[in-house]
């Protein structure tokens, strides 16, 4: 019982740090490499509330409005430059990741920061004593998910992003504002990858590296699941769950490769990926 | 969706270039020879290390810079060549045999995995995207290995205390920079030698290298394997030099500094990476004792900078300054053009050439095309037309990709053609000419040329010639074209119109015996239009060559097919001479816009 | 200095040292550390105890009437990083001896560079154990010192099945390796010894299988900072309320994780808590001298003012600062200092006085046991 909630958990937590690049990679083709830095810069907002004295569930609005600037500037300014040019714009992103997380540095320090947890303790499910906040991630992930739903069925500016990811030039003749829509994109991307930085708080460790060890799961994810969020729901069980099989049953070491070997061979045999699915 | 950076391209002109190599060569053995008589052990120490990371840069710069592979994993392959010998020299033993093979298994091994890591990284329909998720992976599995490893890796504390090559702090200094100094020369001939301008090919255009009959997948695994060696072969130096070997030469953090290093110095260049590797190292070196965070946060922020706004890099400075001249249109100069004996021998095989049964390709369930039936003999001119949507370029596209179609067979010189993909079927003897003229934009015209030959003959890998060898044919279409006058002048700067002879010349120079052509004259003035028609008769009456044309202008396919189809909504819906097919009802009907047949 | 260059000058107009290396000038001691990278949270506590060390062996008048100066380099707590770092210090800033606390793959880095320069070197960090080289010596724990106290603490509290979690790195595996050996040659058992990659974030699987598995006591070893952190919070999260030692907290990363870190048990041989003159001047000095911008003294900045005055004492001993007299001189001279009195004498190693301390709470440490003189065991039998 134990092994299905450490994979559904495992997963609902792969799904909320992969869901903001997955927004951005989804609509605009770029692969924000800088995805890391976003997180750690969500969780300092935890530090941030936590320091204001402010209540820990405040830090989520916060973390997404900030995580939402700073992502609005860096569409204008590193971004735009650079959608003609998607591996360029890996590389420009990734430096700028280097230089968010110096900059947190220098600011912040490099010690590991204190947060408040968002909620201790255990709750019995299923005839088990289990971690409530992972239970709690489980419900995140889904309103994260149907959020997006939402956003992309029902609103404007979804029909909009879809329009753009069948075909943009198609949208730009119809007069959609394709510019805003990106931005727009980016900084909902970008926010809620802030928002998943918070929400990572009572799992880890809060210092300035804190998001890269999450960068390369979350890139090999989205590469997979293309530009649906059911695909990538679908990623995050099938290679989530993989990963914890393995840890649990062969070794944790294979555990922590397993999500980027795997996803990287489901590539290679479809190229696509579940993108079809 | 490949970059659309262009590094700078040397033209394949310039008798003095060797000279100017050997020169700037001689220099630089002579500054690395003599260098440790003028720097204090610290410089030479930290100038050592510098020197072996700059071979690196070197091997990331053909990769990413001239082939347009972005490639973190480079760092992987120096590790597993240092690995390969420490842990020999560690756990075996340290003697002169012992140091050879710990040298050969440094460089046998990345590429033995080089290979595989191609093989994974490169097949038919692989995005470039996914070649750089691979080169992530790579050393983030190394490391881990390297991590659990125990005693035989030595895990996070590295290796240490092994016995190297006996030489001093001087003579790695010295070796090192010979090695530096070779490599920078092997790539500087290599990638200026007509071998060489494959890489640019592949990069400024690869599904024209592959329907120049180029084995694209082939080359870039060969490159990444040889790249590999050379990546294991600084892996061996620097555990000689270094006396330790830890897990964070391996990973690919080491892999993004590199790709940083290459970056700032100019990708494209070879020399530039070689500078902005040792010249960025050397300072942090130096500065990031006082300030290491301030340190790593210029050189992102410089970084991030160089992309968006120079991403040629530093070197681009100084080559914007000194290859003025390149931006303008060069008349004259380039190879000497040679006719050269036709290399395929033109089968008056009988049966014909092209044989199309039953072909049906469908999206889901709409079906694009259906039921196509066509034979081509050689000799003939078969006009392919029909109005907008009637699945003509789908049908070019199905003769050319086995994996296309949905069903049916289309036989080439008999052969089945299923499975195959375009080079193979180049192979065969059919030449392609895209919609939208499919050239290498950085490139000069002489050197596209030079590609179409590329398949037939192997070009060198050291020299670039003075004669470019074509078809009698090819070079006739150059004449009447005037490019002939233009083969120094770099793509980009050629007409639209130019660029359609451009690649009507190459597709001629592979010598097919089938020639699909999609709207070649799409664009152009009365005048190019008439010489193209000629070209194309001539190449089928006189000369042999089977054709197949998609045209709207019906007056031009009236002028010069022996033969026109048309297709319908997806259909064959006649097939005749010239005569028949201006006469029909039905190619009025259609034409004049009814909807059913 | 043979080549001045621009970053030489600005090195030493920031370190307001002088050019002249050899002679009468100050006595310079080189300090690789990792100011930037894993380490780097320690680091600055580490500086500042050698700064401490240094100023006041010069208002007393210095050592055999020179000066000494502190030349600090960060090698960014990896190899590469060292080697440049020892490059510096060794050959351009030419140090009199290198004395650091460093990750065991800087160590190894610098290693071969300090026998090619012929530098003595005192490593201050405790560690796995067994590096040996002749100019090298060690004033802090290895795991025959730290992890008998613990498991020795946990069996009087009746547990028997042990459970093991580690960093997959040389000290990880290092330690538990140790733990595993010495519990099972004290009649205990081991129930499993589990590992995640360094920079791992999910010890999902790993807990479910502690939880699973019936122990009685968990005994930790991850690489320092945000594993450990992150570590602690996952256990905390699943509710595990085992009997913990952590073997790789120290009391300034356990105030970090607030709460969660309550009960763990540690094993040191400095904890603040230490009740002696000693350490009381020490931390009065240390506090007057940084006030406000004080890093909490701690079991790896400790050893590293203590090795100060242990080099101070050999070249004292020995009346020179050459080389082999100091290093002859090293494991015959001793110091008395916060941690007690050290002296380097056992295979280049120290015995030293172990502390079982428990965290409280609000994050400090109170010491549960302390054990005399623990004797490094067998670490370089060929020195």
């Amino acid at each position: 019982m134990t092994l299905l909630l450490d994979i559904v958990t495992t997963a609902a937590i792969l799904f909320i740090v992969s869901a903001g690049l997955l927004a951005i990679f989804g609509v605009l083709k770029i692969v924000n490499f800088a995805h890391g830095a976003w997180l750690t810069v969500g969780a300092y907002c935890a530090v941030v509330a936590g320091g204001l004295g402010l209540n820990p569930w405040l830090a989520l609005p916060l973390a997404f409005a900030a995580g939402a600037v700073l992502g609005g500037v860096t569409e204008r300014l590193i971004v735009r430059p650079l959608y003609a040019r998607p591996l360029d714009a890996i590389l420009a992103t990734w430096g700028l990741g280097i230089v968010i997380g110096q900059l947190v540095t220098l600011w912040f320090g490099r010690d590991v920061q204190f947060t408040e947890s968002l909620l201790p303790g255990t709750i019995h499910v299923l005839g088990t004593t289990y971690s409530l906040y992972r239970i709690f991630a489980l419900g995140a992930a889904v309103v994260i998910g149907l959020g997006f739903a939402f956003l992309l069925e029902g609103t404007r500016l979804g029909l909009s992003a879809r329009a753009i990811i069948m075909n943009e030039a198609l949208a730009r003749a119809l007069g959609l504002d394709t510019a805003r829509i990106r931005l727009v994109t980016f900084m909902i991307g970008t926010g809620l990858t802030a928002l998943a930085g918070v929400l990572l708080t009572p799992l880890t460790s809060v210092d300035p590296t804190m998001g890269v060890a999450w960068l390369i799961g979350s890139f090999m994810l989205v590469m997979v699941a293309g530009s649906s969020f059911g695909a990538l729901a679908v990623a995050c069980l099938l290679f989530g769950g993989a990963q914890v099989l393995v840890s649990t049953f062969i070794s944790p070491i294979l555990g922590g490769i397993t999500v980027a070997v795997l996803c990287a061979l489901v590539l290679r045999i479809s190229s696509k990926g579940f993108a079809r699915v | 969706m490949s970059d659309t950076v262009t590094a700078p391209i040397p033209s394949a002109a310039g008798r003095r270039r060797p000279l100017i190599l050997a020169i700037l060569a001689g220099v630089a053995l002579a500054l690395v020879l003599l260098g440790p008589l003028f720097l204090d052990r610290f410089s030479m120490n930290v100038l050592t290390r510098s020197m072996i990371y700059a071979i690196l840069a070197i091997t990331v710069d053909l990769l990413w810079g001239f082939t347009g592979i972005l490639t973190f994993g480079q760092a992987a392959f120096f590790g597993i060549g240092a690995y390969a010998s420490a842990m020999l020299l560690t756990h075996i033993g340290s003697s002169p045999a012992l140091l050879g093979l710990a040298l050969v298994l440094a460089i046998v091994v990345p590429v033995l995995l080089g290979v595989a890591v191609g093989w994974l990284s490169f097949y038919y329909g692989s995005t470039p995207i996914y070649a750089t998720v691979i080169s992530l992976v790579f050393p983030i599995v190394v490391t881990q290995l390297v991590y659990s490893g125990g005693t035989l890796t030595g895990s996070s504390s590295g290796l240490v205390g092994y016995f190297g090559l006996p030489f001093g702090l001087e003579g790695f200094f010295r070796l090192s920079g010979i090695c530096l100094v070779a490599v920078a020369v092997a790539a500087l001939v290599f990638v200026r030698s007509d071998a060489g301008r494959l890489l640019t090919a592949i990069r400024d255009n690869e599904t024209r290298c592959a329907y120049l009959g180029l084995n694209t997948q082939r080359i870039k695994i060969a490159l990444t394997a040889t790249l590999a060696g050379v990546a294991g072969l600084a892996g061996f130096l620097y555990a000689n030099a270094s006396g330790v070997v830890a897990p964070e030469n391996t990973g690919f953090v080491f892999g993004t500094e590199l790709v940083v290093w290459t970056a700032l110095g100019g990708r494209g260049t070879v020399l530039g990476p070689v500078l902005g590797t040792i010249g960025i190292d050397y300072l942090s070196a130096n500065l990031s004792g006082e300030l290491p965070f301030l340190w790593q946060l210029i050189v992102g922020a410089l970084f991030v900078v160089m992309i968006i706004f120079l991403p040629n890099g530093l070197a681009a400075l100084v080559t914007r300054f000194t290859r003025r001249g390149r931006s303008e249109v060069v008349a004259g100069g380039g190879p000497t053009l040679v006719p050269e004996k036709p290399l395929h021998h033109m089968k008056t095989a009988s049966g014909p050439l092209l044989s199309i049964e039953r072909l049906e390709k469908s999206y889901g369930s709409q079906k694009v095309l259906e039921d196509i039936t066509l034979d081509v003999a050689p000799g003939e001119l078969v006009s392919l037309v029909g109005p907008n949507g009637a699945g003509k370029t789908t049908m070019m596209r199905c003769l050319t990709d086995g994996k296309e179609r949905s069903g049916g067979t289309v036989r080439i010189a008999g052969q089945d053609i299923a499975g195959m993909i375009p080079n193979q079927i180049v192979a065969l003897g059919v030449g392609r000419k895209f919609q939208v003229a499919s050239v290498f934009e950085s490139m000069t015209v002489a050197d596209c040329l030079r590609m179409s030959r590329a398949a037939l003959e192997a070009p060198s890998f050291v020299t670039a010639s003075d004669a470019l060898g074509l078809p009698p044919a090819a070079i006739e279409i150059l004449r009447l074209t005037g490019l002939d006058k233009l083969l120094a002048t770099e793509v980009s700067l050629l007409s639209h119109g130019q660029k359609q002879s451009l690649e009507l010349a190459m597709v001629v120079s592979l010598e097919p015996r089938l020639i699909l052509l999609d709207e070649p004259t799409a664009g152009l003035t009365k005048t190019e239009r008439t010489t193209i028609g000629a070209i194309l008769k001539k190449l089928t009456s006189e000369l042999g060559f089977a054709a197949i044309l998609v045209e709207h202008d019906l007056d031009f396919v009236c002028d010069i097919s022996s033969r026109i189809v048309v297709l319908h909504q997806g259909r064959l819906v006649l097939d005749g001479s010239v005569q028949e097919v201006v006469n029909s009802d039905i190619v009025k009907t259609i034409y004049s816009g009814g909807e059913h047949v | 200095m043979k080549m001045p260059t621009l970053f030489a000058t600005v090195a030493s107009v920031m370190l307001a040292g002088s050019a002249y290396a050899a002679g009468d000038g100050p006595i310079r001691i080189g300090v690789p550390v990792g100011l930037s990278g894993a380490n780097s949270v320690v680091a600055p506590s580490v500086v500042q105890s050698a700064e401490l060390a240094v100023e006041e062996i010069n208002a007393a008048g210095g050592v055999l009437g020179r000066p000494l100066e502190l030349v600090i380099a960060d090698d960014a707590s990896g190899a590469a990083g060292a080697q440049k770092a020892f490059d510096s210090l060794v050959f351009q800033k030419e140090v009199d001896v290198l004395i650091s606390m460093e990750t065991s793959a800087a160590r190894n880095a610098g290693l071969p560079i300090v026998s090619r320069g012929q530098v003595p070197y005192i490593y201050t960090s405790f560690y796995e154990g067994r590096s040996c080289n002749p100019f090298l010596y060690v004033n802090a724990w290895v795991p025959e010192q730290q992890v008998p106290p613990i498991v020795d603490y946990m069996k009087g509290q009746g547990a028997s099945k042990y459970f093991l979690i580690g960093s997959d790195y040389a000290f990880g595996r290092g330690m538990l390796e140790f733990a595993r050996s010495y519990v099972e040659s004290t009649g205990g058992e081991v129930v499993g010894e589990e590992y995640l990659p360094m920079d791992g974030t999910d010890w999902t699987a790993i807990i479910s299988k502690l939880k699973a598995s019936g122990a009685e006591a968990l005994i930790t070893s991850t690489a320092g900072g945000a594993p450990n952190v992150t570590l602690t919070k996952q256990l905390r999260g699943a509710g595990v309320d085992l009997p913990y030692a952590n073997l790789a907290v120290d009391e300034g990363t356990a105030k970090s994780m607030g709460a969660d870190a309550a009960g763990i048990l540690i094993s040191a041989s400095y904890v603040t808590g230490i009740d002696s003159a000693e350490n009381a001047a020490f931390l009065k000095a240390m506090e007057a001298k940084f006030g406000a911008d004080l890093r909490t003294p701690n079991d790896l900045s400790v050893p590293q003012y203590e090795a100060v005055y242990l080099y101070k004492a050999a070249v004292e001993k020995a009346g020179t600062t050459d080389a082999k007299p100091v290093l002859d001189a090293l494991d015959e001279v001793s110091f008395t200092g916060p941690r007690g009195t050290i002296q380097m004498s056992k295979q280049h190693h120290a015995p030293l006085t172990m502390y079982l301390g428990q965290v409280q709470p609000d994050g400090s440490v109170t010491v549960v046991e302390s054990f005399k003189d623990v004797d490094p065991g067998e670490q370089c039998p060929k020195l």
